[in-house]
């Protein structure tokens, strides 16, 4: 399925999905150490980021986010990608000051068209989606 | 978003890379909002210290002002975790010391001016009514929006350096005047105000914050003579169980001369919230947080201390001596302590066993080495002091008054309510 969106930054990125339908805060949210959510009751609380392709419907939570995705970023442990449903200014923040790819307001809703484990590609570029179901 | 030509010129790099880097970062944020243009600001504060920053935010901040690039604009800076001159009396461990200056370091490269206050507008960072601005740190954002009239969204560290390189934000949210407008009434009439301290307008703004989330409601039935430490308690407040960027305190803010001008029309017929006293009551034991009475440290400056706190503190303590197991710190900027040393404070503070700390805030950097030399419970007259200081530290905390807080100072021992 190949679906439009609008690219909050550039670039080009592809990988497994990970899929949360809760808003992420990465201040006191995200371990920079390991990328796993550690907000108690998340939908993703314990699994890592890393090098997935995140799917979440928006951002929350201090402003200071920006700093602690970076530093995750500079250990090896941010995403590969980033979609959201409605970005808002944290998250695309740590997307620019990070190069990572990131798109959001798609055609249809990626919370309901894309599963943790569907391979994704994000075209920030030309501000394209297209996502493969694995295994189905 | 439609860039003018100077704005396409950082873009495109002919103004060095840390413009461009700015540019880029704006962009991006704006693209969220659906901000049609950039506009220019008066004045920028940034916030952000190592605990937040780590490592890597402090290589991103050198690495910024690596090309010569500069803040184009008024740019002043929160807080640090320690008091450089007390460094050794207080043994701040080597390694906050080391990279809190290198953070200094990295600011003034880019030519921030280093207030290290949260009390900025208290101390030169000044705008005017209807100025736009780039202040990170909700507290004084909810104020710069409530009590000046000046105009700035919750933007982060990221946001406001960008913001303070270029000159210029995208125009959404609070920059705009129709966003402004109350979308709900709150009426406090029904509480006995005339009796008020601010702490209990701090516990005000605890209840109130909850019901308000992110909304932008217009306060009723406030005393006209409401005292600004009261109005700072009770905003500031507001920014840490609630999300708002922007309260109508009737006859206070400039935009709500009456409740029309808050509403921009007609207000709601019935108030949505009518705060009784026994939400404020139940609001002082949320903030609260120990289960223990022994008390080691009393600290207040959250936000920092006025030059008033200061006094009401040093009346409070004159000739009385702190319980030798319990310490009392007075964070606040160093233009504060300044003025306690030419009007005789200090001596008086001295004499009674309590110390200034200047530079630091009362809710954040100091805890983190406080912690590690066995401090563990605190009593502060800051609901915000609190809540980070027990969250995001482990602290346990006792929250009242200032009157209580010193009480409990001379005899060892938490003196407020429980």
């Amino acid at each position: 399925m190949k679906l439009k969106a609008k690219s909050i930054t550039k670039g080009v990125a592809e990988g497994e999905a990970l899929v949360s339908h809760s808003p992420i805060s990465f201040t006191g949210g995200m371990d920079p150490d390991t990328g796993k959510i550690r907000e108690p009751g998340h939908d993703l609380e314990g699994q890592s980021i890393a090098g997935k392709i995140l799917v979440f419907p928006t951002g929350k939570g201090s402003t200071t986010g920006s700093w602690q995705y970076y530093a995750a970023f500079k250990r090896g442990n941010a995403p590969k990608g980033i979609i959201n449903a409605n970005a808002e200014g944290v998250v695309a923040v740590a997307a620019i000051i990070t190069s990572t790819p990131m798109v959001h307001k798609l055609e249809k809703d990626p919370l309901t068209c894309i599963e943790t484990g569907d391979f994704v590609r994000i075209d920030a570029d030309h501000g394209m989606v297209e996502i493969e179901k694995v295994g189905r | 978003m439609k860039l003018n030509e100077q704005q396409l010129s950082m873009l495109e790099g002919e103004q060095g890379p840390g413009a461009q880097k700015a540019m880029n970062i704006l962009l991006a944020y704006g693209d969220c909002y659906d901000a049609e243009r950039m506009i220019p600001i008066t004045s920028a504060h940034i916030a952000g210290n190592f605990p937040v920053l780590l490592d890597e935010g402090i290589e991103w901040l050198e690495d910024l002002g690596r090309n010569g690039t500069k803040v184009a604009v008024y740019t002043t800076k929160n807080p640090e975790m320690y008091d450089f001159e007390q460094a050794e009396t207080l043994h701040v461990p080597t390694i906050y010391q080391v990279r809190q200056k290198r953070i200094h370091e990295a600011l003034k490269a880019l030519g921030v001016t280093l207030t290290y206050s949260c009390h900025h507008y208290l101390v030169g960072n000044v705008p005017r009514f209807g100025d736009h601005i780039a202040w990170a740190s909700s507290g004084s954002q909810v104020y710069a929006n409530s009590v000046i009239g000046a105009r700035s969204n919750r933007d982060g560290d990221h946001v406001a350096l960008a913001a303070a390189i270029t000159g210029v934000i995208p125009e959404w949210g609070m920059h705009i005047r129709e966003n402004r407008k109350a979308d709900m009434l709150i009426d406090v009439g029904q509480l006995p105000l005339e009796k008020y301290d601010p702490a209990d307008y701090k516990a005000l703004g605890w209840y109130l914050g909850k019901l308000v989330g992110t909304r932008i409601p217009a306060v009723v039935n406030l005393p006209n003579d409401m005292h600004i430490e009261a109005v700072k308690g009770l905003l500031y407040t507001l920014t840490v169980t609630g999300a708002t960027g922007l309260v109508h305190l009737a006859g206070i803010t400039p935009e709500a001369t009456s409740l029309e001008s808050a509403f921009g029309g007609s207000p709601p017929d019935s108030p949505d919230i009518v705060p009784s006293q026994g939400d404020v009551d139940k609001a002082y034991l949320e903030i609260s947080s120990s289960p223990e009475e022994r008390i080691d440290l009393v600290i207040f400056g959250c936000p920092q201390c006025s030059i008033q706190e200061v006094q009401e503190i040093a009346g409070l303590l004159k000739g009385k001596r702190l319980h030798p197991d319990t310490q009392l710190w007075i964070c606040t900027s160093r233009w504060v302590k300044t003025l306690c040393e030419r009007m005789g404070l200090l001596d008086i503070l001295d004499t009674a066993g309590a110390r200034i700390v200047c530079d630091i805030g009362a809710a954040d950097g100091p805890h983190l080495y406080l912690r590690e030399k066995g401090i563990r419970v605190i009593a502060i007259n800051s609901a915000r002091g609190s809540y980070y200081a027990h969250n995001l530290f482990g602290m346990d905390t006792w929250f009242g008054s200032t009157q209580d807080c010193v009480r409990s100072a001379i005899s060892g021992r938490w003196e407020g309510r429980k």
